[in-house]
This record gives structure tokens, C-alpha cells and sequence, in this order.
């Protein structure tokens, strides 16, 4: 009897991951399709996929799976949708580090894991513009007070974020060319590390999603000061946007939107576009959004491809004008 | 006081009702099997489960998440006694006096002082847990970076007590577990180190692989090339349960590991992997009979099964008084209660009183449930070393290679198991100890991204880790331990006083 449970669960697992590759001319969705997170169980990806695929299994009366491929900051599960065959049953569900990560092996000038044009843009789900924090005990009481600080102490501001050239960093980034201020960046390994630098006075400011920070706003212990967006963030209707206070280039948002390998042929795009407007609309899938205080954004098609052009543009210059570390002067 | 009583009969109400107790059962099981499997530790076991508890409401799906943590500390003791293989990572420690009190025939033994060492420390931790979470918590928001640095390098000075034979070879097979552990993206720069175009090997070797091919799939090769099997002694059954002096010899290493796990695991971080090896070289650093560990101490099982044990509750201050994500196993269950549309944060105690107390309540009933689940397995357990060879080792390898592959789903880690099992075969051969190896592998990546937050913070001004009380106490702590480890090396020393 020892061992037996853990063998069913890997068992369930490598059925998840292992595709069968069968394919005529059936109509689609005739087998199980895998919707792939490169993100580990817990985080914002995989709470966004999960309900997400519950929709859309109801939607096109077929098992759509979760599958959570991680590693190396997402490119391993991103790379593995890449290169899978372009027939809709792999699908990627992917955030805004989609294009972060090929532009960073760029500027290493190291082989990219993979590349945007190898997936094909579906729909986006959600967007949730990031927000900027600092403790309720520092001295700025709003944006103008930080900024101005930042650019009499040069440097001498520092902000936690999830990791180099990772979301949190890149919309801090943003910010600090928009307001041609020089910032101290010190990443941690996550979004929550840098979350908890904050709390502990190891950092002054932080850039991040509103639902995390929401209960700490609440509670007293964190102040916001402005929001990336392009318009307010609902549950903080009192607190203004960098747009508003002049400095439109800082627009930032943690997305979650759903891709398919390029190649995927028209028509089995066109279901899928279907499914997932569908699955949107869905009561439930609108009760897990609202738990988790996510606003849904869906963009589909042409429209969902211009987001992500531009977004990628402003990341990819972000990326750039960060540049490699060794290169910075101080 | 009497208002804490109250709230824990709150708890306690919640915690008893069937269906709770359902939960926190079917946690504790699973957690022990997560345990006992190598490479599927907790937090692959959490991270597996927690769609399944999508549907249930928050304070069941945390009871189940949190069994399912602290079961795995006891499921994880065992394989490391019976085979050499650690069940999860912070079991590395007992594979080393554990399993050599196994090939004496006191397999029983360790594995019934590991149920009762985590045990004690399972419930003491959760009355602390308690009675202090909101202040401790607070505290252990203090350890930034240069606190976690200075953490760290006494953990580096650990290692050099770590092996019963030459300390230099115990400090070299150390040098390689940190070299190993560099392997991966720089977390402060981006930048890919020793990956070779292998996008897998960005997030570095990965513990589990190491573990259980430095471990488990050496120790099998090992006895395979043995042309007599090694004569192990099959327990009887009178000698299942550990002699009076092996309990004498236990009370005071569970009492230790106890409390420094607790503190340890109340640390931001991977802290219940630390807390183990921390406390065995207490342990041997305290114990009148040093020349014991690795033979077979009992102290050396005591100790460590308690400390990672206490360090899980000890992981729940953050996490339940403040809502901090204060590792990757309270992060995904922090993630549960959202899920569940429970806010986690400073809040949560007054405004989900149920769910605080029902857990803490429950924490008390799981480790009750598996003591009464793992002492009586104790004697089918030990049935195992009964097993001829010829199919036990098969079926061990089978394990490793299922218990590595899941946890990433990755057939480049069960490459890495099997190129360490080589490695570690071919260490064994020339009487290197490896635990070392994964002790620096661990400590180098954690080592070196909190050393350089640190200089980050400070603008490269080595004078934070001074300035800071807390890292400044714990780097003296080093010093002092460096100049009693000098001491025994003055001839003419007194050498009866730092023993």
C-alpha cells in the first residue's frame, strides 16, 4: 500500500504532460487540450489558467487540463508551447514576461529560449495594472513627494522587485525614465520576497499588483502612491495615475493572455477565440476573478495583437535601456 | 491567557468536526507519503494538490495543505533511515546517523525517535505558534538581507563539522557542493551560468536531483558493486523500539532542535532545510561522544527530525500573522486562501478568527493522528531491510527516478540524478562524505544572492552587515565559533572546556 497513492498522482501528471500526437481530419476539439503555465501552482498565472480552463472545457464540451511547466523564469514552459505541434490542443498561457525573456537573451547575446513570433496571439484575459507602494511610516504621502525625493537623492531610493529584468523591475524602469529619476533596484527571487523586503524596512518602495497588496493597504501598513494603468485601479479609486500626474510613458500591467504555436490553422483559432470569449463571460470564472480581485480585460484577435505589440515594444526598450549590469556605471 | 483558551475552544469546535478531522487526515497521509517518496517533497506535494482543493472552502483546504507540509517532516525521516535516501530535503541530515543506526539493527529505533522527536516538536512549535505569532512575526520581518548573509555564513562554518572523518576532505567535497550550487541564472544580473544552452539548467541543479542521486542512487550502485551484499541486521522484533539510553540520549536533542527550528523556520527562506543541518552540528558540537555521528548517534537523528518539524510551524508566523509569503510552501498557500477569497494579511486574525483558530487546532489533532499513524508503521517499515537486495535496489531506483522526474516533470533532472549517483558512487569509492556536497549546494545560491541584496541595499558598503544589530550578533556568533574551532588546534590547550 506505501507508495501506491504517490504512483497514481505522477501517473495522472505524465498523462497531462504526454500528448498524444494522433491527428486526421477530425473536428476540433476532439481530444483533451493542454493548457500550459509556465509558472508554478499558486501564483497569479496558474489562478488565472485554472478557472480559465474550467470555462472553456464547459464551453467546448472537452477536457482542458492545466499543466504547469516550470523553470528558468517562465522560458521553459514558454519555450515547450514554441515547439509544439500547431494543431490547438498545447496552448500557453502566458504573462507579460513573454517579452521580456526573449529580449533579455538578446542583450546576452546568448541563443533566445524562443521567440514572440513562434507563438500566435489568442485572447487576453486579464490586465491589472501595477501599482506603487511604500510603507505607511515613509515620508511620501504621494507621488510627487516620491519623485521629487528620487531626484534630490539621487540612488539613494531603493525598491525591491521579483527578480532582474522581471515584471516588477520593468514597471519601476518605466517609471524611472518617464520621471528621469535614478532609482536603487534590489531584486529577490519572486514577488513575494520582494513584498515581504518591503514590509521589513529592507526597501522603501515596491511596484505591484494591487490584490497582493490590497489586505496590507487595509491593514494600515502600506500606502499607495499611484497606479501604472491607463485608467484607475477600481478598488483604489482615490489613487491617481502616473498618466495623470504627466508622465504617460510610465503604463505598465501585469497581463495574462492565452497563445497557440504559430501555425495554428485559422479555423481552429477562430474556435478557440470563441471558447475563451465565452469562457469570460462565464458567472464562475467572473466569481474566481472577483476572489481574486483581478480585473478580466479580454482582447481578442487583432485587437489582443496590438496590445501585445505595443506592450512588448515598451518592455523591449525597457529591457534595452536597462542594459546588462556590468555595464552600468554607478 | 484566558482569552487565548477561549479562542482555541473556538478552534478546537471547528478542528473536531468530522469533516475537519477528515481533512487533516487525508493531509497527514498524503503528506507522509510525499515524505517517504524521495524527491516529491512538500512543496511538490502541496503544489499537486492544491487544485484539488478548489472546491472545498478556505480552512479546509489550509488544514489539508498544512498537513500535507507537516506530515511530509515525518514521511521524510523514514526512507532516509531505512535506505539512505532523503525523502525530502530537509531529511539529508538523518540519512547520515539514521541509516547507520539502520545497518546496526536499530532501524527501529531511529525511526520510532524520529516520530516522537517530531512529535514534540510538532506540538510544542504550534503552542508557540499561538502564543506568539504576531510578535515573533514582526521580528522576523527584520531579517533582511544582511541578517539572512550573516545567517548563512554560520551555516557555512557548520559545514566544517560536518563529517565524521578529515575535516579537509569534508571541507573540499563543501567547496564542490558550492561550486555545483552556481550552476544557473544569476539572479542579480540575468545572466546564464554553466547552463550550456540547456534552458532547464537555469534554475540550477536543483536540490532534489542532488540529493537523491548523490544519496540514494550512489548507495545503490555502491552495494552493487560490493561482491557480497553487506550483512545488515535484520531487526528483531523486542529490539523495534528504542532502550532506555537511546531515549535518555534523545530528550535533550529534541528539546534543542525544537527551539532552534522553530526560530529558523521563522526566518523568510527555505528555512526547514537549514534548521536540520543547523541542529545536527549542535548536536555534535554539544555531544560528550563526537566520534559517534556518523555512526549510527542517536542525537544526530533526534535532533535534526525535530528541528525540521518545528521549523514548519515556524514558517506559519509570518505567513498567518502578517499575511507574508515567507517561502514557496506558505506562498502557495497563501494562494489557496485567495483562492477561497480569503484575504491574507495582517487581518486575518481578527477577521477570520474560524479559520486561524480552526487551524491551529487542527495543527494539534494532525500531529497527534501521525504519531498514531507512524509508530505502528514503524514495524512494517522496518520489514523492508528483509527484502533481498536483488529486488529492493531495482525498486529503489524506480522511486528516485519517479520521485525526480515529478516534482518539474523534467527529464533533464533525472539526468542530473543519475550523473550525481555516478558522482557520488565514485566520492564513496574514495571515502568522501557527500552530504557536504548538498549542504553547499544548497547554502551557495542563498549565500550569495543575500550577500549581494545586501551590498545592493547599502551601495556596496560592506558596513551594513556592522551597523545592523541582528546580522552583527550573529557574525560575532561566527567568529566565536571560528576561535573555539582554532582553540583545539593550539597544542597545550585546555581542551576539556570547549568540548
Amino acid at each position: 500500500m506505501r507508495g501506491l497513492k504517490p504512483i497514481a498522482l505522477i501517473l495522472v501528471l505524465a498523462s497531462l504532460t504526454g500528448l498524444p500526437s494522433v491527428s486526421a481530419q477530425e473536428p476540433f476539439p476532439s481530444r483533451p487540450i493542454s493548457l500550459v503555465v509556465p509558472f508554478p501552482p499558486g501564483g497569479v498565472a496558474d489562478l488565472t489558467a485554472r478557472p480559465v480552463a474550467a470555462a472553456l472545457e464547459r464551453n467546448l464540451k472537452n477536457p482542458v487540463g492545466v499543466v504547469n511547466k516550470t523553470g528558468a523564469a517562465g522560458a521553459v514552459g514558454m519555450q515547450s508551447v514554441a515547439t509544439s505541434k500547431p494543431d490547438g490542443y498545447t496552448l500557453l498561457l502566458a504573462l507579460s514576461s513573454i517579452s521580456i525573456i526573449p529580449e533579455a537573451d538578446k542583450l546576452f547575446g546568448r541563443p533566445p529560449a524562443f521567440t514572440v513570433d513562434q507563438l500566435t496571439p489568442i485572447a487576453l484575459i486579464s490586465a491589472d495594472p501595477t501599482v506603487l507602494v511604500v510603507r505607511v511610516e515613509s515620508p511620501w504621502k504621494t507621488a510627487k513627494d516620491f519623485i521629487e525625493d528620487a531626484r534630490n537623492r539621487s540612488g539613494q531610493i531603493s525598491y525591491s522587485s521579483s527578480g532582474i529584468y522581471g515584471t516588477l523591475h520593468m514597471a519601476m524602469e518605466l517609471l524611472s525614465h518617464a520621471a528621469q529619476i535614478k532609482l536603487r533596484h534590489v531584486p529577490y527571487a519572486g514577488a513575494g520576497p520582494a513584498l515581504t523586503a518591503l514590509l521589513g524596512g529592507h526597501v522603501d518602495a515596491l511596484a505591484s499588483g494591487p490584490a497582493v497588496v490590497l489586505p496590507q493597504i487595509k491593514a494600515g501598513k502600506l500606502r499607495v502612491l499611484a497606479g501604472w494603468g491607463e485608467s484607475r485601479v477600481p478598488a483604489l479609486p482615490e489613487v491617481p495615475t502616473f498618466k495623470e500626474l504627466g508622465y504617460p510613458d510610465a503604463e505598465f500591467y501585469i497581463w495574462a493572455g492565452v497563445f497557440a504555436p504559430k501555425g495554428t490553422p485559422e479555423p481552429v483559432l477562430a474556435r478557440l477565440r470563441e471558447g475563451l470569449r465565452a469562457a469570460v463571460g462565464d458567472p464562475e470564472f467572473k466569481a474566481a476573478m472577483d476572489k481574486l480581485e483581478t480585473p478580466i480585460a479580454f482582447k481578442q484577435g487583432d485587437e489582443f495583437a496590438r496590445f501585445f505589440a505595443a506592450d512588448a515594444k515598451r518592455l523591449a526598450e525597457g529591457v534595452r535601456k536597462v542594459g546588462r549590469i556590468e555595464e552600468k556605471k554607478p | 491567557m484566558p482569552e487565548t483558551l477561549q479562542n482555541l475552544a473556538l478552534g478546537f469546535s471547528v478542528a473536531l468536526q468530522p469533516a475537519m478531522l477528515f481533512y487533516a487526515f487525508a493531509g497527514c497521509v498524503i503528506g507522509t507519503l510525499v515524505g517517504v517518496l524521495p524527491g516529491v517533497g512538500p512543496l511538490a506535494g502541496i503544489s499537486l494538490l492544491l487544485p484539488a482543493t478548489f472546491g472545498l472552502d478556505a480552512t479546509r483546504a489550509i488544514v489539508l495543505l498544512a498537513g500535507i507540509y507537516y506530515g511530509a517532516m515525518y514521511g521524510g525521516s523514514t526512507t532516509s533511515i531505512l535506505m539512505r535516501i532523503p525523502g525530502e530535503a530537509a531529511s539529508v541530515m538523518t540519512c547520515i546517523d539514521g541509516y547507520a543506526m539502520a545497518r546496526k539493527g536499530r532501524a527501529g529505533a531511529a525511526l520510532a525517535i524520529a516520530a516522537v522527536g517530531s512529535f514534540v516538536a510538532g506540538t510544542l512549535s504550534v503552542v508557540a505558534l499561538m502564543l506568539l505569532a504576531p510578535p515573533l512575526a514582526n521580528l522576523a520581518l527584520r531579517f533582511g538581507p544582511p541578517e539572512y548573509a550573516a545567517l548563512l555564513l554560520l551555516g557555512l562554518l557548520v559545514l566544517a563539522y560536518m563529517s565524521g572523518g578529515s575535516m579537509l576532505k569534508s571541507l573540499a567535497m563543501a567547496a564542490l557542493g558550492l561550486l555545483l550550487g552556481m550552476v544557473g541564472i544569476d539572479q542579480m544580473s540575468g545572466y546564464f551560468r554553466f547552463a550550456y544552452g540547456v534552458v532547464e539548467l537555469g534554475d540550477g541543479l536543483g536540490v532534489v536531483p542532488l540529493a537523491v542521486g548523490l544519496f540514494g542512487i550512489a548507495e545503490v550502485l555502491l552495494t552493487a558493486g560490493q561482491p557480497t551484499p553487506p550483512v545488515v541486521q535484520k531487526p528483531r522484533l523486542r529490539e523495534l523500539f528504542p532502550t532506555r539510553r537511546e531515549w535518555r540520549e534523545s530528550v535533550a536533542p529534541i528539546g534543542r532542535g525544537t527551539v532552534l527550528g522553530f526560530l529558523i523556520g521563522i526566518v523568510p527562506g527555505s528555512a526547514h532545510i537549514i534548521s536540520s543541518f543547523v541542529s545536527y552540528a549542535v548536536e555534535r558540537r554539544l555531544s560528550r561522544r563526537p566520534e559517534e555521528f556518523g555512526h549510527g548517534a542517536v542525537a544526530g537523528v533526534a535532533g535534526p527530525e525535530s528541528a525540521n518539524n518545528a521549523a514548519t510551524s515556524g514558517a506559519f508566523v509570518p505567513m498567518l500573522a502578517l499575511g507574508v509569503p515567507s517561502g514557496p510552501i506558505p506562498a502557495v498557500m497563501l494562494a489557496a486562501m485567495m483562492v477561497h477569497g480569503v484575504s491574507p494579511g495582517p487581518l486575518l486574525i481578527q477577521q477570520s478568527p474560524a479559520l486561524f483558530w480552526g487551524f491551529i487546532a487542527s495543527m494539534y489533532v494532525g500531529n497527534v493522528m501521525l504519531l498514531v499513524l507512524n509508530l505502528p508503521m514503524v514495524g512494517l517499515f522496518v520489514n523492508v531491510l528483509r527484502v533481498p537486495y536483488g529486488y529492493l535496489y531495482p525498486a529503489i531506483i524506480v522511486f528516485c527516478v519517479l520521485g525526480v522526474y515529478a516534482v518539474n516533470g523534467s527529464v533533464v533532472d533525472v539526468w542530473i540524478a543519475a550523473a550525481m549517483g555516478v558522482l557520488g558512487w565514485i566520492l564513496r569509492k574514495l571515502e568522501f562524505e557527500t552530504a557536504p556536497i548538498v549542504l553547499g549546494a544548497i547554502l551557495a545560491p542563498m549565500v550569495e544572492m543575500s550577500l549581494r541584496q545586501s551590498l545592493a541595499m547599502s551601495d556596496g558598503h560592506y558596513a551594513i552587515f556592522l551597523t545592523r544589530p541582528i546580522a552583527a550578533g550573529l557574525l560575532a556568533a561566527g567568529v566565536l565559533l571560528l576561535l573555539l574551532g582554532l582553540r583545539s588546534w593550539i597544542p597545550f590547550a585546555d581542551k576539556g572546556a570547549d568540548a
